[in-house]
């Protein structure tokens, strides 16, 4: 017993039976990250063109039973799309299931199927989940291309969570081996190349953008780069210093509001 | 809106005269306490800032201890620079706070889940657990609790964005939805490379 807590039944009872619930993003709960589900692939923009779901991939609620990778959600329909060639994770015969959970709800338990046909089921003791939610799942008997449907159905509401995540099982490598390779550009390129090397390391294959840091000589500032203290900038007219190293995201630009990444020149 | 270009031209103004780096960084530091929340606001502008302050200091706490256990570069960066904005956010919205009239905090944990059922994220028990991890365990667990509770800021700035009043608070949502949905891309990409 983790947590003692007051179940309003009302609430319950509304959760139980409303729709809406399914298309509300305040409600939601959770997905696979690793290896990555469809909706973690939206959501770090390894795959592109998902539509909502790519900022609420938690959001794959639907009644306890479903079995396609959507829950029976059209509004999530992207996910049981076979054309969408999505890439499949390179695993051994073991693959360890990885959860981000936004909501800990008591969770009755976790079920893996593959093809329809149940190949794990973990209990979750009707107990809020643990910190980090791991499950190490046999996949021994399923060589090849698999695609894997993860479910995790909650203890407290009629409802589960749906994330299908797409293996290579056996491959031995530890590489990912796309049937079509994901569209990994970064958002926008660096506008020079760049005259210093770069501190990090190369960007992984399927990363968000991470790039070559950009000129000293203050080149314009642009998202998915990766600066570095010391690495000058224009915005808008103006030059910046960058303060805090880190990889640049929307919103993160020089201004007012981000005065701790980058000094007004 | 207008008081913010008045900030921005101060800061420059300083550096144009040739002041010292330490003094030019002092006033950039006094420059931010000038952007206020002026115009009207509601019952929902306090609650998500007072939610956000809460749930900004538990997310100081994990990126802090990313900062020393972390053994990823792009980890720890991403740590230091969060640590680092989040930081200028939580004196920014505690003296839109203040200047409002209302307590900067909360007396109970912060959850756009509580009322049914739920609970957020992260709370003690989830740090605690962060605490004790290690190497690359303790990656795993930051990562994924990270996201998890950077999508809760996501959906209470969706809350503010449907119910908030104050442009300036309204605003700041904005930038929190973009700035923490890039960073959940990031750190999905970290946990699977």
């Amino acid at each position: 017993m983790r947590r003692s807590i007051a179940y309003p039944l009302v609430t319950l009872g509304a959760v139980v039976g409303s729709a809406a619930v399914v298309a509300s993003p305040a409600l939601a709960h959770g997905y696979v990250s690793a290896p990555p589900s469809r909706q973690a692939l939206c959501a770090s923009g390894a795959v592109k063109d998902c539509g909502q779901i790519q900022f609420e991939p938690q959001s794959v609620e639907a009644p306890k039973g479903q079995r396609s990778c959507n829950g029976g959600v059209a509004q999530w329909s992207v996910l049981a799309d076979e054309s969408r060639s999505w890439p499949a994770k390179a695993v051994g015969k073991t693959a360890t299931f990885t959860w981000v959970m936004t909501a800990r709800h008591r969770t009755s338990n976790w079920e893996y199927f593959i093809g329809g046909k149940k190949i794990a089921t973990v209990d979750g003791g009707n107990q809020q989940p643990d910190a980090v939610v791991t499950h190490n799942v046999d996949l021994s008997a399923f060589p090849g291309r698999q695609t894997v449907l993860a479910v995790w159905n909650i203890g407290d509401t009629a409802n589960a969570f749906y994330s299908c995540v797409d293996l290579n099982v056996g491959g031995g490598g530890g590489s990912t081996t796309p049937t079509t390779p994901p569209t990994t550009a970064p958002t926008t390129p660096p506008t020079r190349t760049p005259t210093t090397p770069p501190t990090t390391k190369p960007a992984p294959t399927t990363s968000a953008p991470v790039a070559p840091p950009p000129a000293a000589g203050g080149s314009a500032w642009a998202p998915g780069v990766a600066y570095k203290t010391g690495d000058v900038v224009s915005y808008e007219g103006k030059n910046y210093k960058c303060r805090q190293g880190h990889s640049s995201i929307r919103s993160w630009e020089p201004s007012i509001y981000t005065l701790a990444l980058w000094l007004p020149l | 809106m207008k008081r913010l270009v008045v900030a921005v031209s101060a800061v420059l103004l300083l550096g144009a005269c040739g002041t010292a780096p330490q003094t030019q960084a002092t006033q950039v530091t006094n420059a931010k306490a000038v952007v206020q929340a002026e115009g009207e606001h509601n019952d929902t502008d306090v609650m998500y800032l007072q939610m956000m302050v809460a749930h900004h200091e538990q997310g100081l706490e994990m990126v802090r201890l990313a900062e020393k256990a972390a053994q990823r570069a792009d980890v720890k960066t991403l740590a230091q620079a969060v640590d680092a904005t989040q930081s200028d956010e939580v004196a920014m919205m505690k003296s839109w706070l203040t200047g409002w009239k209302q307590p900067t905090t909360v007396d109970h944990a912060p959850s756009a889940h509580a009322d049914h059922g739920g609970l957020p994220a992260t709370g003690p028990e989830e740090i605690a657990a962060l605490k004790k991890a290690k190497g690359k365990a303790f990656e795993t667990a930051f990562l994924n609790l990270f996201v998890a509770h950077q999508h809760n800021a996501v959906e209470m700035a969706n809350l503010e964005a449907a119910d908030g009043k104050n442009p300036e608070a309204k605003a700041f949502a904005e930038r929190v939805k973009l700035s923490r949905t890039d960073q959940i891309k990031q750190m999905l990409s970290m946990i699977n490379t």
